[in-house]
């Protein structure tokens, strides 16, 4: 009974993190059709702005996701900007894709390597968000980091929902995804609406980033295994499905708890991968995606 | 009001090097409803996607309520008040029918109005009113039809444009696509509409444009094309045979 | 002489003697050359342009989105190390076990690739890789040496003086790398190349006419696997140890860099990439910590503005001269989704090629 409640705990922590560092990606590749491999660089820098909020100036937690957000959004906007927008012309051409993967990498590269002169390599303590624990069900200990993490994943990940479904800009992003010319003859500007886009999803792994900061770390490689995991969610929902993206980021959640409660905390990675080749072998698509093609 | 509405000017576009209209000249007046009749992939489709933007003209000009509009996105284009319903329809497929009509006032001045607009196109289509909450991909040929032009009817236009009105729909379905085309053009929208043959169209038009070859080879009235017995004999479609 | 043309079609004469020269020259430079770290520099760029030589292979040539290579290329450094440490078998024979170790990985890594598309297929070995990479580093084996690298080994040509041991490496890496690109051409050149490249452009039309794609692309993988494994394990051999960083992101980065800017699926470009990065990071060298920035930014400008890389440019300069009057004439094109249109709109008969930007989507 406590291993179940505390596989039940972790998967709901790991997933709703996952999901959020995810999410965007989907996003991403649902409206601009790119696999933003900078994903990572940007939970990677949330997690440096919650040591220079938190740390450095010993700021409230508030003002460290509000600040990580703001920077990942302008961040993600510029690297948009500079990293796929010129190459949008060649939208159509078979290697726009891996064009694109090449490009957002670059600046990744950029970004950790940025990171690295300006902060060095060493691995920074970021204070937790909230300190102190409580004990759920006998010896079951749950900080209530963990659990300010998971809600506030969950309201991001529930306010993305609302944006998209409910209001005009939300709609138009939705819009682009699915015909792009269509949305364009709606008059949905879409070389405004791609920056914006990126920037948003950017900003989602840059809130993640503060959270798995004062987690793990703050350092110039902190996005790798963020950007690792949520490449293995992405393709097991399905490419640019939100519901299935969500699907599979609790799903990877639960796989993960159970291989460290029951294998070590080693394999978790291997076995994930085992169970994404088999998923792909049986459905090429993913969870949800469409045979053809992903969308939103 | 001397000046067209719409005003083409030896318009040449096309799709990467093949060029698919050359030299073409048109021009629609305000309220006026114009139908361009010509066979397939002679450019009939490219010229309403170029004078909307999403073909880029190499040559010539369009004018659009006085101003040069060709070289502007789609988009900025689109805010003027040039409405297009695409071949195809251009729904978007995982939105409900709603959500569509809804992007359809997306244009900031039109989104203020967008509840008052729904209503409207409720009223006039209640068959899509029918289908509110379902998604676009699950609608039949004519109920999407019918939801593009009203999603189509949820921004204020200057100008709509209908790609082949009656492609693909069975022929009760093209009766009540044409039967709300007739409406519209009763209250003095301005049309630019595009067919193959002049079947469906006979009733509805003020002014009839023969594109072939990538340009308009003849205009006028219905009763002057159909005295040129080649154009009755290529066109008149299944309107001979009734 | 004509076997060799038609071998190597963008070959004129005197393209062959520049190159011949310039392989002479190479051949020659370390006896003129007694620095040893420069010689370093180059053995090290050497091994690596084998490493890019076989991964243009499969995602040049054979058109497969493999981001897993740099793991393979690992998997032959410590799979000829582990044979090293723990055999007694000559050194040769572990670079080449090495070699077919990684090949076999590599064909177990292609099986999944068979049934993906396009940005899957990256994802997939891109992951393959870090799990890879994750799993060197946290093994309980022993193994590996985990994240502080392999234990030290003689390696290749441990018995010989360092300096000997420098020009025998420099001239192993040479001749494998001149013996790589004639296999590559021989290969493009052969059925299992044109193979390929049917299964890379056109999967379902390659497929109807009994081109393969399972032996084909499992056939592609063996062999670019084996090279980057000989690759790997002359790279352990060289530095005598290897560690997971040889195959981490930033690795991956330069590695792509070099193809990219090189030109990717071309004959030279692995060559002529690998040469100007490692030329940009040997001239930042006293400016640690940029150099990467630097090659991150110079990857961005070369996708963006020059996507052929180097070796796309200097054809794509050459062949305009000729053409420069040639413009294409215009012909009558239908709207994308048209069913054929009469043949008088074509205008004397010019074939009606697809539209160059997918109208269709």
């Amino acid at each position: 009974m406590t291993d179940l409640v505390g596989i039940l705990v972790t998967t709901v922590i790991l997933g709703s993190i996952y999901g959020l560092v995810a999410i965007g990606m989907t996003l991403i590749y649902g409206t601009l059709r790119i696999l933003d491999m900078s994903q990572g660089s940007m939970v990677m820098i949330g997690g440096f702005v919650a040591w220079g909020v938190l740390v450095s100036a010993g700021w409230s937690p508030v003002l460290a996701i509000l600040f990580a957000f703001a920077a990942t959004f302008l961040l993600g906007t510029a690297t948009q900007l500079v990293s796929v927008q010129p190459l949008m012309g060649r939208r159509n051409s078979i290697d726009f894709e891996m064009i694109t993967f090449i490009t957002t990498f670059a600046v990744a590269m950029i970004l950790t390597n940025v990171a690295l002169e300006v902060f060095g390599p060493e691995q920074r303590n970021v204070t937790p968000v909230i300190s102190g624990s409580v004990d759920i069900y006998n010896g079951v200990n749950l900080p209530y980091q963990s659990i300010a993490m998971a809600g506030v994943a969950i309201l991001f990940m529930v306010g993305l929902w609302a944006f998209l479904g409910m209001t005009r800009w939300g709609m138009a992003i939705r819009a682009v995804a699915q015909d792009l010319d269509a949305a364009r003859l709606m008059g949905v500007p879409v070389s405004k609406l791609y920056p914006v886009t990126m920037g948003l999803a950017s900003s989602l792994a840059g809130i993640a980033g503060v959270f798995l900061g004062s987690l793990y770390f703050a350092y110039p490689s902190a996005g790798n295994l963020p950007l690792l995991e949520a490449l293995i969610v992405v393709v097991f929902g399905g490419l640019g499905s939100l519901s299935g993206t969500v699907y599979a980021a609790y799903a990877i959640g639960l796989i993960q708890a159970v291989t460290e409660i029951f294998i070590g905390t080693t394999w978790d990675l291997p076995i994930l991968y085992g169970v994404i080749i088999v998923v792909l072998i049986v459905r090429p698509q993913g969870l949800r995606g469409k045979p053809s093609e992903a969308r939103l | 009001m001397n000046e067209p509405l719409l005003e083409i000017r030896s318009l040449s576009a096309g799709y990467g090097s093949a060029t698919v209209i050359q030299g073409l000249d048109l021009s629609v007046r305000a309220h006026e409803s114009a139908v361009i009749i010509g066979p397939n992939g002679h450019g009939k489709t490219t010229l309403l996607r170029a004078i909307a933007g999403l073909v880029r003209a190499s040559e010539g000009e369009v004018r659009f309520d006085g101003v040069p509009i060709n070289g502007r996105s789609p988009e900025r284009i689109a805010a003027s008040g040039v409405v297009l319903v695409p071949q195809g329809d251009g729904l978007f497929p995982e939105m409900s029918v709603e959500d569509n009509l809804l992007m359809g006032a997306f244009v900031s001045s039109s989104w203020r109005r967008r509840r008052e607009s729904l209503e409207r196109v409720y009223s006039l289509f209640p068959q899509v009113k029918e289908r509110a909450r379902q998604q676009a991909r699950t609608l039949s040929g004519g109920e999407r039809r019918l939801a593009a032009l009203g999603r189509a009817l949820m921004r204020t236009s200057k100008i709509l444009m209908i790609d082949e009105p009656s492609l693909g729909l069975a022929p009760i379905a093209i009766d009540a696509v044409y039967g709300a085309i007739a409406e519209l053009k009763e209250r003095e929208t301005t049309l630019l509409l595009v067919e193959e043959n002049f079947s469906h169209v006979r009733g509805v038009a003020d002014s009839f444009h023969l594109l072939e070859m990538g340009t308009i080879v003849r205009t006028g009235s219905y009763d002057e094309l159909v005295k040129d017995e080649e154009i009755a004999s290529a066109y008149l479609g299944s309107a001979v045979e009734s | 002489m004509t076997e060799r043309r038609a071998l190597f079609p963008d070959m004129s004469p005197t393209r062959w003697s520049v190159a011949g020269v310039v392989l002479l020259a190479l051949c020659l430079f370390p006896l003129a050359e007694s620095n040893q770290y420069v010689l370093t520099v180059f053995v090290t760029s050497m091994i690596l342009a084998v490493l890019n030589i076989s991964w243009n292979f499969v995602l040049g040539i054979a058109g497969v989105w493999n981001f897993g290579q740099l793991a393979i290329y690992a998997l032959g450094g410590y799979g000829a190390g582990i044979l090293m440490l723990h055999t007694s078998l000559p050194a040769a024979l572990d670079v080449i076990v090495g070699g077919l170790m990684a090949a076999a990985i590599s064909i177990v890594m292609a099986v999944p690739t068979l049934r993906l598309f396009g940005i899957y297929t990256s994802l997939l070995t891109f992951a393959f890789a870090e799990v890879v990479q994750y799993v060197i580093e946290n093994t309980s084996t022993g193994l590996t040496g985990g994240t502080f690298g392999f234990p030290s080994v003689r390696g290749l040509y441990g018995s010989l003086s360092p300096v000997v041991a420098m020009h025998a490496y420099y001239w192993t890496v040479l001749g494998i790398i001149v013996i790589s690109m004639v296999g590559v051409a021989l290969l493009s050149r052969s059925r299992l190349g044109i193979g390929l490249r049917a299964i890379r452009d056109a999967p379902g039309f390659a497929a109807a006419r009994g081109v393969s794609p399972l032996r084909y692309r499992m056939l592609a993988f063996a062999l670019s696997g084996f090279l980057a494994g000989v690759a790997g394990a002359l790279y352990l051999s060289f530095n005598q140890s290897i560690a997971p960083t040889v195959m981490g992101l930033t690795a991956m980065s330069i590695d792509v860099t070099m193809l990219v800017i090189g030109g990717l699926g071309t004959l030279f470009g692995p060559i002529i990439g690998t040469t100007i990065v490692a030329v940009v990071e040997t001239l930042l060298v006293s400016y640690p910590g940029i150099e990467f920035t630097v090659v991150g930014a110079v990857l961005l400008v070369i996708v963006i503005f020059v996507p052929g890389g180097v070796v796309g440019l200097a054809s794509r300069v050459r062949s305009r001269l000729p053409t420069w009057n040639a413009r294409p004439r215009p012909g009558v094109m239908g709207s994308g989704s048209s069913p054929p249109r009469p043949a008088a709109a074509l205008g004397d008969g010019v074939p009606a090629l697809h539209t160059s930007d997918g109208q269709e989507r």
